[in-house]
């Protein structure tokens, strides 16, 4: 995983969340289908595809999509 | 097990796939077509094509595709495909479960049942398990998972503890959870399921002495004890022992996920607890398979029989030689709690039969297996034919082979074989064969232990047969005897087990638990009659059942089921007809039978016109059965004219007076 793009279409695809690159910019509110147990899964997920570690404390503050992306690669 | 689901309309598609490995498919392997019908925004739409692929996924994709399929709205697709069969399921318990709904969707598209899920609040178990008005009651699940972590009891243990303090925590936590158990079985006729609690390194360890710890490790498993033996308190309540499981799902619990997010058991752990959910689900639709077929080569021993000849094969002695002779005690073990056994290999009969009577080293012997068939015809043809013979659909059946060209043949001419992968290594086969619980009940009864004798008798009665020229004939001299007597207490687990097996001459089609037979034995306006029969080569035991129900001055029969060893000889008749004469005699104006067809039971849709009952509109009492039914077709007799039974069949009717 190497852009937000890839970000996105990891949402997409392992989530099943119809989400677009615009979608990751908004706050998580504004993001449909989103509920706090997505988070849940895109740690499991993130962690399972990436085979890194993600902060969830951090993620759990993440306001949006774009910033979970910056979690889950910036390490 | 909800109104459509209960009575299992499913359509072909909807049927069970085999699990568990690709098929070719122009080359796309399952996880990307999967994921293709989602791009296109199609997996409602095609959800039946969805769960064929699905199961045959396994690991991460199946994770991914339970993601899929849950983000679906389950109402929905139920709308779009009514044949598809579908389990309603709470979900509650003490922590966050994220991973647990995905995993339990996919669990379920892979046998062809569509989870409808019911989601309880964080830690709600209490409030929806005890308050008879609650949101969880409300939408009368079939199954309950109340899933139970170890933070149930550690959450109350104040620090600094001793073990004598979770001792004290842990049993006022069985007290409460049988008390939730008792309210439970009063406000909901579906099965609740509790689970034992993984101990966790994370606390032992915290007691610096090994003898505190150890008191520790003995009085947690006194307390999962006491968890296990609720299920003999409680008829309707199933306890999953997670000690196997998370002795093969690593780690059982994430601490990030338990602290930051009260997610306490890991979402392997949750994935393993929901593919023993799955097997559940499938047992109490009436999907629990029958007949376990195996290969012989590379299968049951190694090597090949043709080539290498009977003292050439490897089985009993040498490192494979033992794999393969464990293996065969592990069948020898399930054969023995009533699955059938059988055996389709490419062979000679005569070298088979040598190995099986002669070979030091074979547990299983000829008389272990109901059929074998050694042959060199195709194996989809043997596997029809063993369905034949014994009987059975072959949605009935478990092929096991090591060959995957041969597990292609027969995954693609009977879809609804479920096929169990053997690989080259004899030490993983007794894995693969109980992955997926293929033969898991709830409780087994006596009847278990002597099917096999009973279909063995059923082979004697067929060369009989073939001595005579007429059927006629044949039945008069099979000479018959059948006893219709009224069903009691003593009944309630084999009429259930009928309920749960039958599916060829089952007019209705209910599954039902035991706990809903007695039920129905206790309702005064409702009769369970049993239908017990023998004949000139045994005993068959109880092989049927009638449930005849008085409204207001007719008498209905909601369900007439009769196990496929015994149809076709005039048993049905026999008692269809002593039905209708205690009717009549009990001064009631018509009878009436209700048909509800289903994929497998068309061979009874001409039951009722064929013995003088004519297509009529529903009798009052409601529908057939407690949880109503959608598309059920009545017929009325007007008992002016009741049809002679055929008279080589000799009926002992222990109904007295006032039955049915």
């Amino acid at each position: 995983m190497n852009t937000i793009d890839d970000f996105v279409a990891l949402v997409r695809d392992h989530l099943g969340l119809p989400v677009t690159a615009e979608d990751a910019e908004r706050t998580l509110d504004q993001v449909p289908g989103w509920d706090s147990m997505h988070l849940l899964w895109l740690l499991t997920t993130i962690e399972r595809e990436t085979g890194r570690s993600v902060p969830l404390p951090d993620l759990l503050q993440a306001t949006s999509l774009h910033e979970m992306y910056l979690l889950a690669v910036d390490r | 097990m909800t109104g459509t689901s209960r009575t299992e309309r499913g359509e072909a598609a909807g049927e069970e796939a085999g699990v568990g490995e690709p098929a070719p498919r122009d080359g796309v392997p399952p996880a990307d077509a999967l994921l293709a019908l989602h791009r296109s925004g199609t997996l409602a739409a095609r959800y039946p094509e969805a769960q064929r692929l699905v199961a045959e996924l396994d690991g991460r994709e199946l994770v991914r595709a339970g993601n899929l399929l849950a983000r679906l709205d389950a109402d929905e697709t139920a709308g779009l495909h009514p044949g598809i069969p579908a389990a309603r399921v709470a979900i509650t318990g003490h922590g966050t479960l994220p991973d647990l709904l995905p995993a339990l969707t996919a669990q379920l598209a892979r046998h062809g049942i569509l989870l409808r899920p019911f989601t309880g609040r964080f830690d709600g178990y209490v409030l929806e398990l005890g308050d008879p008005g609650s949101d969880l009651y409300a939408a009368e699940p079939d199954l309950v998972l109340c899933v139970l972590d170890p933070a149930v009891v550690f959450d109350e243990v104040a620090v600094p503890w001793r073990p004598a303090d979770v001792e004290r925590a842990g049993l006022e936590k069985i007290g409460l959870l049988k008390g939730l158990a008792t309210a439970f079985e009063a406000n909901c006729r579906g099965t609740l399921v509790l689970n034992t609690l993984p101990l966790l390194r994370r606390y032992t360890a915290q007691l610096v002495d090994h003898r505190s710890r150890a008191r520790l490790g003995a009085l947690w498993r006194e307390l999962n004890a006491r968890l296990l033996h609720l299920c003999e308190e409680h008829e309707r309540v199933v306890v999953l022992d997670l000690d196997p499981l998370a002795a093969e799902a690593s780690p059982a619990s994430d601490p990030r996920m338990s602290v930051y997010a009260k997610a306490h058991l890991s979402p392997d752990l949750l994935a393993a607890y929901a593919r023993e959910a799955g097997h559940l689900v499938r047992h109490l639709t009436g999907r629990t398979r029958k007949c376990l077929v195996l290969d012989l080569d590379n299968t049951l021993w190694g090597g090949v029989l043709g080539d290498d000849g009977v003292d050439g094969i490897e089985v009993g002695e040498g490192h494979r030689g033992e794999a393969f002779r464990e293996f065969q005690r592990v069948v020898k073990q399930v054969g023995s709690q009533g699955v059938l056994l059988a055996v389709a290999s490419k062979n000679d009969v005569e070298p088979v039969r040598k190995v099986l009577r002669e070979h030091p080293g074979m547990v299983l012997r000829e008389d272990d297996f109901v059929h074998v068939v050694a042959n060199w015809r195709p194996k989809p043809e043997n596997v029809a034919e063993l369905a034949r013979e014994l009987n059975l659909g072959t949605h009935s059946l478990v092929f096991a082979d090591d060959s995957a060209f041969e597990r292609w043949l027969v995954r693609s001419e009977h879809p609804d074989v479920a096929v169990v992968g053997l690989d080259a290594d004899p030490a993983l086969h007794a894995e693969r064969l109980l992955a997926d619980g293929w033969f898991d009940v709830r409780e087994t009864t006596a009847e278990d232990r002597v099917r096999k004798t009973r279909y063995r008798d059923e082979r004697a009665r067929r060369d009989f047969l073939h001595t005579f020229d007429s059927i006629e004939e044949y039945l008069r001299e099979l000479d018959v005897r059948v006893v219709l007597a009224e069903a009691t207490g003593e009944d309630a687990a084999r009429v259930s087990q009928l309920t749960m097996r039958t599916n060829q001459f089952n007019t209705v089609t209910h599954r039902l638990g035991v706990p809903e037979v007695r039920d129905l034995l206790k309702d005064a306006r409702t009769r369970i009659l049993t239908i017990r029969s023998r004949d000139r080569f045994g005993d068959n035991g109880t092989v049927g059942a009638l449930f005849t129900r008085w409204a207001d001055d007719a008498v209905r029969i909601d369900g007439f089921l009769l196990s496929c060893r015994v149809f076709g000889r005039g048993i049905e008749q026999a008692c269809l007809a002593a039905v209708l004469r205690h009717a009549r005699a009990g001064a009631a104006r018509a009878v009436y039978g209700a048909y509800l067809p289903t994929p497998r039971n068309g061979g009874v849709a001409e039951l009722y016109p064929r013995h003088g009952f004519a297509r009529a509109a529903a009798p009052p009492g409601g529908p057939p059965g407690p949880d109503g039914s959608e598309g059920v077709a009545w017929f009325r007799h007007d008992l002016a004219e009741i049809f002679t039974p055929p008279d080589h069949v000799h009926l002992t009717d222990e109904l007295g007076g006032n039955a049915p």
